[in-house]
C-alpha cells in the first residue's frame, strides 16, 4: 500500500471512530451523495410518484404511509418532490464551492507567489467583492440574470469566491517562504509546476476543511434564493418548494416544514463533518485531543 | 502596543482602501442594475402610462443618455449628498432609507446582544467541560442552529410561539393602536424610552423579542465555536498554570485569566457579524413583517428599481466596512501584542 493511501485510511479511521458526531456527519454526507447520484443518474427512478403530476383529488393530504411527506395544494407527492430536488440541492452547492475553491487556489497562489503589483491588484479586487452585502448582492445579480437554477448558481458564485482567495493566499505565503520552493526556483522551475506540485498539495487540506462546512452554507444561500423567488417553482428546488406553499403554512404546516427540514438535515451533516475535520486539524485544539488520548490510555 | 501615530496611519490607509472598495462596489452595482432592465421607465410609470409621462421619467433619470453619462450623474448627485427621488413612491430615497435602516438596526443590535451573551456562555461551558457530554451537546446545538435555514427557523418561531402558543405577536414593530414616539434616533424602542412612553416601549420590546431571538438563535453558533476554541487555548496556556501554581482561587483564574483572553476574538467577530447580519435580515424581516431595509432592498430588486437599489447597497457596504474597521481597532486595543500597520 502506498504512503498516501495509508494516510487516507488512517484519516478515515480517525473520522469514523474518534468522534461519533463527526462519524454521523460523514455517514450522512455520503448517504445524501449516494441518494443524489442514484436519483440523478437514474433520471428520477427513485421517486414513488411523478413529482410534477397534479392530482387535485388528493390535495393537502397529511403525511401517511402512502404519501410519506403528505401532498401539497396541487396534490403533488411532497416526498417525491423532495427526492427529485436532492440531486440539485446537493449538486449545485458542491459546484459553487468547487469553482470558488478553484478561483481561490489560482488567484491566491498567484498573489502569494508573485507578490508586488499582481498581489496588490488581486487584493483590491477581492476587497471589493468582500465588501458586498452577500445575500442582497446575490439577489440583485440573480434578478438581473433572470430567475433560473443556473443563474441563481452564478449569482451565489459571484459573491462566494473571495474568502477562498484570502484563505489560499495566507497559507500559500507560508509555503512559498519555505526552502523547497526557493530550491525549486533556483532550478528554474516554471510557476505552473511549482503551483501544481509545491503549493496546491500543501494548501489543499485547509481549503478542503473550509469547503466541507461551506457546502452546507452554500446550500443555505441557494435555497434562500429559491425561497425568495429567484428559482422558478416549477424546478425541483427545496427552497422554492417551501415558498410555493405560501399561506398554506398555517393550515398545512408540513407542506413547507418537511422540505425545509431536509435542507436542515443536509446542511447539518456537512456541518458536523466540517466542524469535526476542522477540530482535528486545528493547531490550537489538536494537541489537547492528543494529550487527552495519552492520559486516557 | 499600537501607538496613536500608528493607529492614525492605519486608519488613514484603511479609509483610502475603503473608498477604493466603495467605488468598486458602486461601479459593479451600477453595471449589474443597469443590465437589470432594458426599459425601466415603462415599468416605473405603470402599465397605463402615457408616452409623455414615460418620456418625462426618462429625462428625469437621464435614461436616454449613454451609460457613462448616467454614471456621471449618479456620482455627481451622491457626492453632493443627493440620493434622488424614488421613482415608484415619489419620496426622497434618503428619507426612505432613514426610515427603514433604524428598524433593521434595532433588530440587528438586539439580536447581536443576545448572540454574544448566549454564544460566550455556551462557548465557556463547552470549553470548561472539554470532551465531556456537555461539550458534545452544545456542539450539536450550535451546529444544528447554524444548519437551520432562516426561513425554517422563522416559520417555526411564528408557528410555535405566535400562532399556537400565542406568546408573541406574529408580526409588526408595535401595536397599531399606539401612536409612535417622536423620532430622535429612529429606533422605535430607544425613542419610546427617551420620551418616557412606557406603553410604546413595552409594545416595542414585545414585538421585537421573537424576531430578535430567532435571528440570534440562528447565528450564535460561530461565536460559541470561536469562544470555545480561544478559551481552550487560554486554559492550557502557561500564565494560567502559573496563576494556579500561585494558589489563586479557581474562580479568579477562570474570570480574569481564561475568560478575559478568550473574549478577544469574540469582540472582533461580533463586530464582523454586525455587518453580516445587517444585510442578512431579508428573510426574517419578510416572515415577521418587519419594515426593515432588507425588505426595502428586496422590493427594489423585484421592481427593477435601481435608483433605490444602488444607494441601499452602498449603505450596506459602508456598514460592512465600518464593522470590519471597528473589529480591527478593537483587536489592537484589547490585545496589546497586535500592532496595527506595523510588522506585516
Amino acid at each position: 500500500m502506498s504512503r498516501r493511501s495509508e494516510g487516507a485510511v488512517k484519516l478515515l479511521k480517525e473520522l469514523l471512530f474518534e468522534n461519533k458526531l463527526t462519524a454521523v456527519g460523514l455517514v450522512g454526507v455520503i448517504g445524501f451523495l449516494v441518494l443524489a447520484l442514484v436519483e440523478g443518474v437514474s433520471l428520477g427512478r427513485l421517486t414513488p410518484y411523478n413529482p410534477s403530476a397534479i392530482n387535485l383529488m388528493e390535495a393537502n393530504l397529511p403525511p401517511s404511509p402512502a404519501h410519506l411527506f403528505g401532498t401539497n395544494f396541487e396534490g403533488q407527492d411532497i416526498f417525491s418532490r423532495v427526492l427529485a430536488a436532492i440531486p440539485i440541492d446537493m449538486g449545485l452547492p458542491i459546484i459553487i464551492v468547487a469553482l470558488s475553491a478553484l478561483i481561490g487556489l489560482l488567484l491566491g497562489s498567484i498573489a502569494a507567489y508573485f507578490r508586488g503589483v499582481l498581489d496588490e491588484a488581486i487584493a483590491r479586487v477581492t476587497d471589493v467583492f468582500l465588501a458586498f452585502p452577500g445575500i442582497i448582492m446575490a439577489l440583485a445579480v440573480a434578478a438581473t440574470l433572470g430567475p433560473s437554477l443556473i443563474n441563481a448558481t452564478l449569482a451565489i458564485l459571484f459573491v462566494w469566491w473571495p474568502p477562498y482567495v484570502r484563505l489560499v493566499r495566507g497559507r500559500a505565503l507560508e509555503v512559498v517562504s519555505q526552502d523547497f520552493i526557493s530550491a525549486s526556483k533556483a532550478l528554474n522551475t516554471r510557476f505552473p509546476y511549482i503551483l501544481w506540485r509545491g503549493i496546491i498539495p500543501n494548501v489543499l487540506p485547509s481549503v478542503l476543511v473550509y469547503a466541507t462546512m461551506d457546502v452546507g452554507t452554500a446550500l443555505l444561500s441557494l435555497s434562500t434564493l429559491g425561497y425568495l423567488g429567484l428559482i422558478p417553482p416549477t424546478r425541483p428546488e427545496l427552497g422554492s418548494m417551501v415558498a410555493s406553499i405560501g399561506l398554506n403554512l398555517y393550515t398545512y404546516p408540513w407542506e413547507a416544514l418537511l422540505p425545509a427540514f431536509v435542507v436542515f438535515l443536509i446542511v447539518l451533516c456537512f456541518s458536523l463533518l466540517g466542524d469535526g475535520l476542522r477540530e482535528m486539524l486545528d493547531v490550537k485544539v489538536r494537541p489537547h485531543i492528543l494529550i487527552r488520548e495519552k492520559v486516557e490510555e | 502596543m499600537t501607538t496613536p501615530r500608528e493607529l492614525s496611519l492605519f486608519l488613514f490607509k484603511r479609509v483610502v482602501s475603503s473608498i477604493f472598495a466603495l467605488i468598486g462596489v458602486f461601479v459593479i452595482v451600477f453595471l449589474v442594475s443597469h443590465a437589470l432592465s432594458p426599459d425601466p421607465a415603462r415599468l416605473w410609470a405603470g402599465p397605463k402610462a402615457k408616452p409623455s409621462t414615460i418620456y418625462a421619467i426618462e429625462v428625469r433619470y437621464h435614461l436616454n443618455q449613454p451609460y457613462p453619462i448616467q454614471f456621471y450623474y449618479f456620482i455627481k448627485d451622491y457626492l453632493t449628498g443627493n440620493f434622488g427621488i424614488d421613482p415608484l413612491t415619489g419620496k426622497p430615497i434618503a428619507a426612505e432609507i432613514g426610515y427603514y435602516l433604524p428598524n433593521t438596526l434595532e433588530l440587528v443590535l438586539a439580536s447581536l446582544v443576545i448572540i454574544v451573551v448566549l454564544g460566550v456562555f455556551l462557548g465557556y461551558v463547552s470549553a470548561v467541560n472539554f470532551g465531556g457530554y456537555r461539550d458534545a451537546a452544545i456542539r450539536v446545538f450550535y451546529l444544528a442552529s447554524w444548519a437551520t435555514p432562516t426561513y425554517l427557523g422563522a416559520m417555526l418561531a411564528v408557528l410555535g410561539f405566535a400562532t399556537y402558543l400565542k406568546l408573541f405577536p406574529s408580526g409588526g414593530m408595535y401595536s397599531p393602536t399606539l401612536t409612535p414616539p417622536p423620532r430622535v434616533t429612529g429606533i422605535f424602542v430607544l425613542d419610546s424610552l427617551l420620551s418616557g412612553n412606557w406603553a410604546d416601549f413595552s409594545s416595542g420590546i414585545y414585538h421585537l423579542a421573537l424576531p430578535a431571538l430567532t435571528l440570534a438563535f440562528l447565528n450564535f453558533g460561530i461565536i460559541t465555536r470561536v469562544a470555545r476554541s480561544s478559551i481552550l487555548e487560554a486554559r492550557w496556556s502557561p500564565h494560567v498554570k502559573s496563576a494556579a501554581a500561585k494558589g489563586l482561587p479557581t474562580r479568579t483564574i477562570r474570570v480574569r485569566h481564561i475568560l478575559r483572553n478568550g473574549l478577544i476574538d469574540v469582540n472582533t467577530l461580533g463586530a464582523v457579524m454586525f455587518g453580516w447580519l445587517l444585510s442578512g435580515t431579508v428573510v426574517v424581516e419578510q416572515i415577521f413583517g418587519w419594515p426593515g431595509i432588507g425588505q426595502f432592498a428586496y422590493s427594489a430588486i423585484a421592481a427593477d428599481n435601481y435608483p433605490v437599489l444602488i444607494p441601499v447597497v452602498l449603505v450596506f457596504t459602508v456598514g460592512v466596512i465600518i464593522a470590519n474597521l471597528v473589529a480591527d481597532v478593537l483587536y489592537s486595543v484589547l490585545d496589546p501584542r497586535i500592532r496595527l500597520g506595523g510588522g506585516r
